[in-house]
């Protein structure tokens, strides 16, 4: 036996973890139950910000209304960007890891669970001080989600909101360091004997690059806040051209690296969708491995480019090194289109969701190309343009990834499926809702709209395209009530899904769903994994006994003493 | 006026260049999905292949010589916006934000003009010379702002305690709206003013009497 092995230790039958109180689960140290308190607390607040996002989109609709005042309207586009941004999004991207690296990689548990339950409630209680600030006198922040000073100082910005901002952001950013160290460990180091680095999935692969930026990247943003702390405090000592700049370019270095850390790991989702609903092997892995790796390294070099209307950039430099990105990104869509052709495709929620990503996302990286062109990004910088740019990266793309995700796994960690009738609606409401509102954003920016405009004359032009982006906003409103909807009617009618109800490819699929409390055990062995595809492999050898949908959906594990990993105590021997 | 003339040039390559890229893209999209019902109707499966090496590599590098001429072209525009050596202006204006107007500075001059940044009525107004370079010194008198002049794509950030600069030919006469593109607190939404253009006699006339 060449292959290194571990004795993984097996639970006892004493752990109590598998009660489903509510203390067990707060105080968990099951990576799955981590993982879905995340992505449970990130859906609340993608709603919530959400519903602020609705209510700006009706302010706008029409020219000089008054639904929320000058200070109100920033104060719910702060938190819109940054509760979307730092409390939505990443905890998305990684909370799915925490779900599912150890799954994949054939872990019993992850790396250091305490240490991600802290990062969980770090996040929480990030989100909550947030919140808190509107309640305060004076309101919550008002200073957008760069938060830049000297506007975010005393001297500008009175009030409790914006020092509860810095509290919020820097708890969430450290749970989120913490959070993704484990998951990174996990992947490098737990992974089961066989499981090379070149035989984790698609998705694990997105996971390690998107951790390895969380902790290169998030430092630079709680060295940000302890400038904007000291500023509050005393700004004096803090004042200047020098720290303005300073500011800047550590929350561009944290705020650049982060825009990748909320793409690549719905890149994983949408991959892993394709794979599964072609039934094909991801096509160019080697490729999209290395390519990877080559953008989360060039990630942590372009954060200049939000910088070139400064005046104080090396805006050729930041140039170059943006457009470079569009190599190894183009890179990845060989991998979808390879993926795609020849592909026998099964039109599921978590397909449609995952093919709209294509062309959606490639809208919002077409136009990031254009604007990593100075001379274009004098003009549109800071204008509508820019936000049509990156919603349609953030939620034309990020957010289509989650959902094709979101579809895909649901019945993995849940048992139960999602109703699928439901679910395509939903897509469709939701394609329809993102484009309608999405769209005239560029027009807008390119006719000269600025962001973070409370309100617009009526004579200035934006009014027709900005009504028209309201619409789409409450189609997308609706699209998320048809969700909430098959949520509530799925958990009613519990239609059972079995270990691998969409004939998937990788190793969380050879476990029952959902998962027993350490993943894997004697019923649900690890099996051999010689490739990304393991399960598609031992298909393709024996086609007839594994039709998945033969096997019993809720075998619960009744492993009892210390066992070792399954399947893995005849090579210990 | 390089701004825009390195603006229209660069965004027109890029744009047919995008378009170009999205129509393949889709078009392999929507044919991958045909040829899953073609290869559905004749009962065949998936395909086995995994990679194709050489065309990744072909492929990869045509984006990489893609990459390099959009990057060349990238140096080439923002050269004409911010050249080595500016063209000797004739005149220099310091433009100050502040919470929430504009301040005009004709430097050498007496004259320094600002407005009510409310509606669009009593807007500040910048006079410029018509066909001449300008150069705008800007900066702010507290927290970030930033000069954007839509119709002529230019932008510059102010900041407190520091100048930027850069020098502007507008090349024919009338009266454009430009706007505050910088988060600078509650009344950023109002912080617009007039960019107006006028023959050369005119604007000594403005230099000496303060207004048209």
């Amino acid at each position: 036996m060449t292959a290194p092995t571990r004795v993984i230790p097996y639970p006892s039958p004493a752990d109590k973890e598998d009660r489903a109180g509510l203390p067990q689960w707060l105080l968990t140290t099951d990576h799955k139950r981590i993982g879905i308190l995340t992505i449970a607390a990130a859906l609340f607040l993608f709603v919530l910000n959400g519903a602020l996002a609705l209510t700006m989109r009706a302010q706008l609709a029409q020219p000089n209304q008054d639904i929320l005042s000058p200070q109100q309207y920033l104060q719910f586009m702060t938190e819109h960007g940054t509760g979307m941004i730092a409390l939505t999004i990443t905890p998305f991207a990684i909370g799915l890891g925490v779900y599912l690296v150890p799954l994949q990689v054939g872990a019993p548990r992850i790396a250091a669970p305490r240490v991600t339950l802290l990062g969980y409630w770090l996040y929480v209680f990030g989100s909550l001080s947030l919140i808190w600030g509107f309640v305060t006198p004076r309101s919550g922040a008002q200073d957008g989600w760069w938060g830049f000073n000297p506007l975010s100082y005393g001297d500008y910005t009175g009030g409790y909101g914006m020092s509860l901002w810095i509290a919020g952001v820097f708890l969430a950013a450290c749970g989120m360091i913490l959070m993704s160290t484990t998951v990174l460990w996990t992947a490098l180091r737990m992974r089961a004997p066989h499981v090379t680095l070149m035989r984790v999935p698609v998705f694990t692969w997105t996971e390690i690059v998107t951790t390895l930026m969380v902790v290169a990247g998030f430092p630079a943003l709680l060295l940000a806040q302890l400038i904007n702390a000291v500023g509050r405090i005393d700004p004096a000592l803090v004042s200047g051209n020098g720290w303005d700049i300073l500011y800047e370019e550590l929350f561009w270095f944290y705020g650049h690296p982060v825009v990748y850390v909320m793409f690549f790991p719905f890149v994983g989702c949408v991959a892993e969708s394709l794979a599964t609903f072609t039934g094909r092997r991801f096509f160019g892995y080697n490729g999209t491995v290395l390519s990877l790796l080559l953008f989360a390294a060039g990630s942590m070099a372009v954060w200049g480019h939000h910088l070139f209307a400064s005046g104080q950039e090396v805006n050729d430099y930041f140039s170059l090194t943006s457009i470079m990105l569009s190599v190894p990104a183009g890179i990845e869509y060989f991998g979808f289109l390879g993926t795609l052709w020849g592909g026998r495709f099964r039109y599921t929620t978590s397909m449609l969701f995952a093919l709209t990503f294509i062309p959606q996302f490639l809208i919002g990286g077409l136009t990031g190309i254009l604007i990593a062109n100075p001379a274009i990004d004098y003009h549109v910088n800071n204008s509508y343009f820019i936000l049509g740019h990156f919603h349609y990266t953030l939620f034309a793309g990020s957010v289509f990834g989650f959902f094709a995700g979101f579809y895909l796994w649901f019945p993995k960690a849940t048992g139960i499926m999602l109703n699928e009738r439901l679910g395509k609606l939903h897509w469709l409401i939701m394609t329809v809702g993102a484009n309608v509102t999405f769209i005239p954003w560029f027009i807008l920016g390119y006719d000269g709209m600025p962001r973070w405009m409370a309100t617009y004359p009526a004579g200035a032009g934006f009014t027709t395209l900005s009504l028209i982006s309201s619409i789409g906003a409450g189609i997308i409103g609706i699209s998320i009530f048809v969700f909430a909807l098959n949520l509530y009617e799925s958990a009613r009618a519990k239609v059972p899904a079995g270990p691998n109800p969409w004939l998937a490819h990788t190793l969380e699929w050879a476990t029952s769903s959902p998962p027993p409390r350490f993943n894997f055990n004697l019923t649900h062995p690890v099996p051999r994994v010689h490739s990304y595809a393991p399960l598609l492999d031992a298909r393709e050898q024996a086609p007839r006994e594994q039709a998945p949908r033969e096997q019993a959906p809720r075998e619960q594990a009744a492993a009892s003493g210390r066992a070792e990993v399954a399947g893995r105590a005849g090579e210990e021997a | 006026m390089p701004f825009e003339s390195a603006f229209s040039q660069l965004f027109t390559q890029d744009t047919i260049i995008a378009w170009v890229v999205f129509c393949l893209v889709v078009l392999v999209l929507t044919g991958s999905m045909g040829y899953s019902w073609y290869r559905g109707r004749r009962g065949q499966g998936p395909l086995k292949a995994v990679k194709a090496t050489r065309l990744e590599l072909g492929y990869s590098g045509a984006l990489v010589g893609m990459a390099i001429f959009l990057v060349i072209s990238s140096f080439s525009a923002n050269a004409k916006d911010y050249p080595g050596t500016a063209p000797k202006p004739a005149m220099a204006v310091a433009v100050s934000g502040f919470q929430w107007c504009w301040r005009f500075h004709y430097e050498g001059t007496p004259v320094t003009a600002t407005g009510q940044c409310q509606g669009l009525r009593n807007l500040p107004v910048l006079v410029v010379p018509v066909g001449e370079p300008v150069r705008l010194d800007v900066t702010s008198a507290d927290v970030l702002h930033a000069v954007w002049m839509p119709q002529w794509r230019f932008k510059l950030y102010a900041y407190p305690g520091h100048v930027s600069s850069a020098t502007l030919t507008i090349p024919r006469t009338g009266k454009w709206i430009s706007r505050c593109a910088q988060l600078c607190g509650l009344n950023h939404y109002e912080m617009w003013f007039w960019l107006e253009a006028v023959p050369r006699a005119e604007f000594a006339s403005y230099l000496k009497t303060g207004r048209l």
